[in-house]
């Protein structure tokens, strides 16, 4: 939650003020009461702060305790070279293509389990094991039904006739990233499908109906009447799907470790690259920096946004 | 039913089935090909259905590897973390839900924030740390670790459900003379428990999937975590096909039923905590 959101929400809770005050125990009972979060500090705080003070450093993993303060040098050296280009536009490509694709292959499956059907109930339940599924096990499949030769994506692909069916996708530049993300919708599609079909319940019935009566087609109810009861529901769910891909690193390390020539190498991937591969702790931490940035940013852009959404329906 | 209704109709089961094969395929080959003997995998045609007298595999994956062993570290891990997040997220939750006091809003953004960090960054300082605490190869760390990043998930669900909870009961307790810990724990908690054991499943699988930090933090071959231990077979075709593909869907298995019997409750938690904000 930002700031923005937690202001709207106590101007909501602030109409009912004699509510709470009588539930108010001591002055010092809430903080009593969240002092578990202080744990985040120590785990997540702290190192998150070390991270930073290391951006600015020139530290080798074989002695982490031994830093040289070298200013800005590491980002200026991520500015200045292509190979940091190239990783920034594969993560924008993979990222964009992930929230796209998952969101638009969500919304079909939400719009036809949606629709009352028999066996809906386990139809529902089943789309969702691939979320349920661990990643590592995730990779393991895929990487086995890619296989070049014995592969049963290649198999298929033989079987109907296509020369394609003899590369191997995971270790050719141009088919490596679409491999990925192929695993990747299959893994996180069902997240956005179930949060979509949740959204959908919300939709109007009797709005609905108007709207058919009028004459209305299938396109024009959806966009009149549909979307914009979903339309918050799917924004949330765009920033959450581009957090979470610019921090995915299971599947795409151990799927092709970034490669190949780069063609799969993700901000998260190069960070662990720089830190684990070339020992060099500085710049793999500003690395990180710039990948949380951006994900800040994102998140800063969604607020503002969303506000703005929300004013505009508020004068309507 | 017009033909043109019934043509849609059958487009529509088209797709249906589509996608639910889709979504189960990889799972059912993962099977397939663990039931499937080593010199028909790599023969020019694919075997599509599993071999029933191929079931001993099951039996085999537990000789000459250390699976025993990995599950084992997984499920004290995976639990481990389902426990110390609960435990320090039900308390907070309370206080979002029900308290209004200052720094209120820096709480719910620290929370946020902590869904930005990737486990890739926090790594290297964490190695750092816990070679200061000596955690480093503990399965102790592993779940401190792990625990950092579901609390917040975990709060955040819990304090939706408690929203939902009518102030009037505790405030009936309260009338009982009820301290507010014992409402929390004793009224509270027992009316939010469909969300609470979504909670615990969510912080369950993420111990039991986590990867990174098992891979980074941990050497010791005997402390070694199934994910680690799996992901060492990925693109290596030494160990037999079929035989990793069995411990694979050992280890994916319990997950995805599990998921199944609770997903009705993680849906209803994660759909309230990201409709409501």
């Amino acid at each position: 939650m930002t700031p923005d959101q937690a202001a709207t929400r106590d101007i909501a809770l602030a109409k009912q003020p004699a509510r709470t005050a009588r539930l108010e125990g001591s002055r010092w009972t809430p903080y009593l009461f969240v002092a578990p979060v202080l744990y985040l500090l120590v785990f997540q705080g702290y190192p998150l702060l070390q991270e930073l003070v290391l951006s600015f450093t020139s530290t080798s993993l074989l002695s982490p305790a031994e830093h040289t303060f070298v200013g800005g040098q590491n980002y200026a050296d991520l500015v200045g070279t292509t190979d940091f280009h190239h990783v920034l536009l594969i993560t924008a490509i993979y990222t964009v293509a992930c929230v796209v694709l998952s969101i638009g292959l969500g919304l079909v499956a939400a719009l036809l389990l949606n629709a009352p059907f028999a066996g809906r109930g386990v139809a529902r339940a089943m789309v969702t094991i691939p979320w349920a599924a661990p990643p590592v096990a995730v990779a393991l499949i895929f990487t086995w039904m890619l296989n070049a030769q014995y592969g049963i994506f290649n198999r298929a692909l033989r079987a109907l006739g296509f020369a394609a069916g003899a590369e191997n996708w995971l270790d050719n530049p141009s088919l490596a990233l679409p491999a990925i993300l192929i695993t990747t919708i299959w893994q996180i599609f069902p997240f956005a499908s179930v949060v979509i079909l949740a959204a959908l319940q919300g939709v109007s019935q009797e709005q609905r109906e108007a709207a058919v009566i009028d004459g209305a087609d299938r396109l024009s109810v959806f966009r009149a009447v549909v979307w914009p009861t979903i339309q918050p529901s799917v924004m949330l769910l765009a920033l959450f799907i581009t957090i979470w891909s610019l921090r995915r690193f299971d599947l795409i390390w151990l799927m092709t470790q970034g490669g190949p020539i780069g063609a799969t190498n993700t901000l998260v991937i190069e960070l662990y690259r720089r830190a684990f591969v070339y020992r060099d702790l500085g710049q793999a931490a500003a690395v990180g920096m710039v990948g949380l940035s951006i994900a800040i940013l994102v998140t800063m852009v969604y607020f503002r946004l969303t506000l703005r959404a929300e004013r505009t329906k508020g004068q309507r | 039913m017009t033909r043109a209704g019934t043509w849609q109709h059958g487009l529509r089961i088209a797709a249906i089935l589509g996608l639910l094969g889709a979504a189960a395929f990889p799972l059912y080959w993962m099977f397939v090909t663990s039931m499937t003997p080593s010199s028909e995998l790599f023969a020019p045609s694919a075997r599509l259905f599993p071999k029933p007298s191929e079931i001993g595999v099951y039996r085999d994956a537990f000789h000459g590897t250390s699976v025993t062993t990995w599950v084992i570290n997984s499920a004290i891990v995976a639990v481990g973390t389902t426990l110390l997040s609960i435990a320090l997220a039900i308390f907070p939750a309370y206080a979002l839900s029900r308290f209004r006091f200052r720094g209120m809003g820096l709480v719910g953004f620290g929370l946020f924030i902590t869904q930005m960090l990737p486990e890739a960054m926090l790594v290297v300082p964490l190695y750092a740390i816990f070679g200061d605490l000596a955690l480093l190869n503990t399965l102790t760390g592993l779940i401190l670790a792990n625990s950092a990043f579901t609390v917040p998930v975990i709060t955040w669900i819990l304090k939706g459900a408690i929203d939902g909870v009518p102030i009037d009961i505790e405030e009936a307790a309260r009338i009982d003379g009820c301290s507010r810990f014992d409402i929390v724990i004793g009224v509270v908690l027992p009316l939010v428990a469909p969300t609470l054991a979504a909670a615990a499943v969510i912080a369950f699988f993420h111990g039991w999937n986590e990867y990174i930090f098992a891979q980074t933090l941990i050497s010791d071959q005997g402390l070694r975590t199934a994910s680690v231990g799996l992901a060492g077979f990925v693109g290596e075709l030494s160990t037999p096909v079929h035989t990793v593909m069995a411990i694979g869907l050992m280890y994916t298995l319990p997950a995805v039923i599990f998921y199944l019997f609770v997903q009705r409750y993680v849906v209803a938690g994660m759909t309230a905590g990201s409709v409501k904000g």
